[in-house]
């Protein structure tokens, strides 16, 4: 029989080896960010979101040197692959959680692991054979179809289970009303769980965001804005995490502290990308 | 998720519509001229090729854009195969069998044309010694083959009867990454070594005997700055670029050749092939630095079959672009840490610029004509 106090003395260990492993796992994140802004507040400055990067030269004899053609690279690379993801990864979630007896739901499911699991470069590959190839052409479309292949598999498992926990007795309300089965998921079902989906949503896109291996053959890079505005997507275009990676490989010092801010730049982004999405789908009161 | 929707649209075509609008810095006339050009591969020129881009970006008021990414001479050549870029660029040139497959492909040739020189020079962190040590290419085999173990050893302070060696132990660094340089380093120890080119041979990636691996020009830097006693070799660039010591190799002609860029240049004066398919490392050159290579732009004889290029104005661009880096655009070499192209290279490349196609019209001619017409191309300025 144990005493009160062996039982409290167990719930305090219990206790803190919880707040233990949440500090490891915080820890590394802070490192991180601490890290990233002490190397890189240096460099972001005024032509730092102007300037096109242009030879290092410039960074060499002080002349002026940015990525804005970066950020507004990414920022159009992202957001079209997002614009291409969310569809499908919806739809094929929509299909494993509503349409639980359909018989292609295993395969689905399991090529959908599959695809997740897959390492990123490989996709990268796949968008390189089916756009790059035929257009002839790096660009900013194949760099999104890549990203777009990271993002559809987590949004379509988030939606799976954002859907399944949306009690079926909703589902049931809905049809019972007379609604078809789709307008039922749609207008139901979805605003129900878009907590759930947007989240989802989001982490897909952070993930996709920070990815530099599938725009390496892709997206391929460019040190200026393109000369005409359809050159972000049907020309090479650049992206902040393949430019953060060229940069920190690069063999001069300057180039390493605007990869430092390329990576506050980054971070900003998804952190911003995120308060968006958590302010328009914040709950009614 | 249907109320939301119109907000979510707005702040996308929002983003969207801000990024276009912020692409233009020119009057909208001279837009529709603009050309993008296209080109990838060596990391080591990629210093040279930029600048030249980011001048004569200047020189066309913006008007011509060259946009060039460094993936290495490998990712260089497999792009230019794939026809996904509009040049390559690389340290070694085509094989016989990639020049075959080529012709076979586009019916036309795959052109080497030197744009720049890659030197190679053996970089050491010995302290109290600075640059200028002088090395033989069979004591840079002897040390890179593991044999010399310690700095003070006779072999080194017999060629440097007047440093004071310190009894040191030697670490050899290497490349770990596949590199043009290593294809220029190994290529020059297998021509002054029987026994390196059955042992180890040469390519841009090797099995090394004995010493440990950096990544890239930076990684090899790095560790034998950081190693006392360290022997590694960079490219000359990035040596002056980052103040290491490096040494004097005395070259086929019995002369000690100290780098510098006349020396590289000197190197590569000599007796070339019409498609400059040659590796002069050990140059007969009297005065030549031994251990230097070309790096090569690659270009196909017809532009209309590179899927990259889409219209003949594309491929004038390009040509005009290659016509001015390889005589303008060649005086920002020094300033950047490159030799310049002796007029040797200069000459066959422009035969070969006088051959380049568009459907069968040669273009080449005619941009080579208007260059004539307009001889009084601007100098660089910023570079002085």
């Amino acid at each position: 029989m144990k005493t009160l106090l062996q039982r409290n003395i167990r719930d305090r260990i219990m206790e803190s080896l919880l707040v233990l492993s949440t500090i490891v796992v915080l820890l590394p994140l802070i490192i991180i960010l601490v890290h990233v802004v002490v190397n890189g507040i240096s460099a972001l400055n005024w032509d730092f979101f102007t300037q096109e990067l242009g030879s290092p030269s410039r960074a060499l004899q002080g002349r002026p040197t940015g990525l804005v053609h970066t950020i507004l690279g990414t920022l159009v690379v992202d957001f079209l692959a997002l614009f291409l993801a969310v569809p499908i990864g919806f739809g094929a979630g929509i299909m494993l959680s509503e349409f639980p007896d359909h018989k292609l739901n295993p395969t689905l499911r399991v090529m959908n692991d599959t695809l997740n699991g897959m390492p990123a470069i490989l996709k990268g590959l796949l968008a390189f054979v089916l756009i790059v190839k035929p257009m002839g052409t790096f660009s900013g479309l194949a760099g999104a179809v890549a990203l777009a292949f990271v993002m559809i598999p987590i949004i379509a498992r988030t939606t799976e289970s954002a859907l399944m926990s949306i009690p079926w007795s909703i589902r049931e309300a809905g049809l019972a009303i007379g609604l078809p089965r789709w307008r039922v998921v749609l207008s139901t079902v979805m605003p129900a769980a878009r907590f759930g989906l947007v989240t989802g949503t989001l982490i897909a896109f952070a993930r996709a965001a920070g990815e530099a291996a599938p725009l390496l053959f892709t997206s391929f890079g460019n040190n200026y804005l393109p000369n005409h505005w359809l050159g972000m997507l049907l020309g090479p275009v650049d992206t902040l995490p393949q430019r953060l990676y060229s940069l920190a490989i690069s063999p001069y010092s300057h180039w390493h502290s605007m990869g430092w801010a390329a990576a506050i730049v980054l971070l900003v982004f998804v952190i911003v990308c995120f308060g968006t999405a958590r302010y328009l789908t914040r709950q009614k009161h | 998720m249907i109320r939301m929707k119109p907000a979510l649209t707005a702040a996308l075509i929002a983003i969207l519509a801000v990024s276009c609008g912020g692409n233009g810095d020119s009057p909208g006339e001279q837009r529709r001229d603009r050309v993008d050009i296209l080109g990838a591969g060596a990391t080591f020129p990629a210093p040279l090729i930029t600048a030249m881009a980011d001048e004569y970006r200047d020189l066309t008021r913006n008007r011509v854009t060259v946009n060039y990414q460094s993936i290495g001479s490998g990712g260089g050549i497999r792009q230019f195969i794939e026809q996904t870029v509009m040049f390559g660029m690389s340290e070694a040139f085509l094989s016989d069998e990639v020049m075959n497959n080529v012709e076979q492909a586009t019916g036309g040739r795959a052109f080497n044309m030197p744009i720049t020189l890659a030197d190679v020079v053996p970089t050491y962190n010995v302290p109290g010694v600075g640059s200028g040590l002088v090395f033989s290419g069979e004591l840079l085999v002897e040390i890179f083959m593991g044999d010399i173990t310690r700095w003070n050893h006779a072999r080194i302070s017999e060629l440097n009867p007047d440093v004071d060696l310190p009894n040191l132990p030697l670490t050899v660094v290497h490349r770990s990454d596949g590199s043009g340089t290593t294809n220029v380093w190994t290529s020059y120890l297998s021509r002054v070594s029987d026994r390196w080119r059955e042992r180890v041979g040469f390519a841009t990636s090797v099995n090394w005997p004995t010493g440990i691996g950096g990544n890239g020009n930076e990684g090899v830097a790095g560790a034998v700055q950081n190693t006392t006693g360290a022997i590694g070799y960079n490219s000359f660039a990035y040596a002056l670029l980052n103040n290491m010591s490096y040494g004097s190799v005395i070259n086929a002609a019995g002369n000690i050749i100290e780098p510098s860029f006349e020396a590289t240049t000197e190197a590569a004066n000599i007796e070339l092939p019409d498609d400059t398919r040659i590796l002069f490392t050990n140059t007969p050159a009297e005065y030549g630095y031994p251990i230097a290579g070309f790096a090569w732009m690659l270009i196909y004889e017809n532009l209309d079959a590179n899927r990259a290029i889409s219209n003949r104005r594309e491929a004038k661009e390009l040509i005009n672009f290659l016509v001015w880096s390889i005589t303008e655009g060649q005086e920002l070499s020094e300033l950047l840490g490159f030799a310049r192209l002796p007029e040797a290279a200069v000459e066959k490349s422009i035969q070969m610029i006088r051959q380049l196609k568009w459907n069968g019209e040669l273009i080449g001619q005619q941009v080579l004509d208007e260059q004539d017409l307009l001889s009084s191309v601007p100098r660089p300025e910023n570079y002085l």
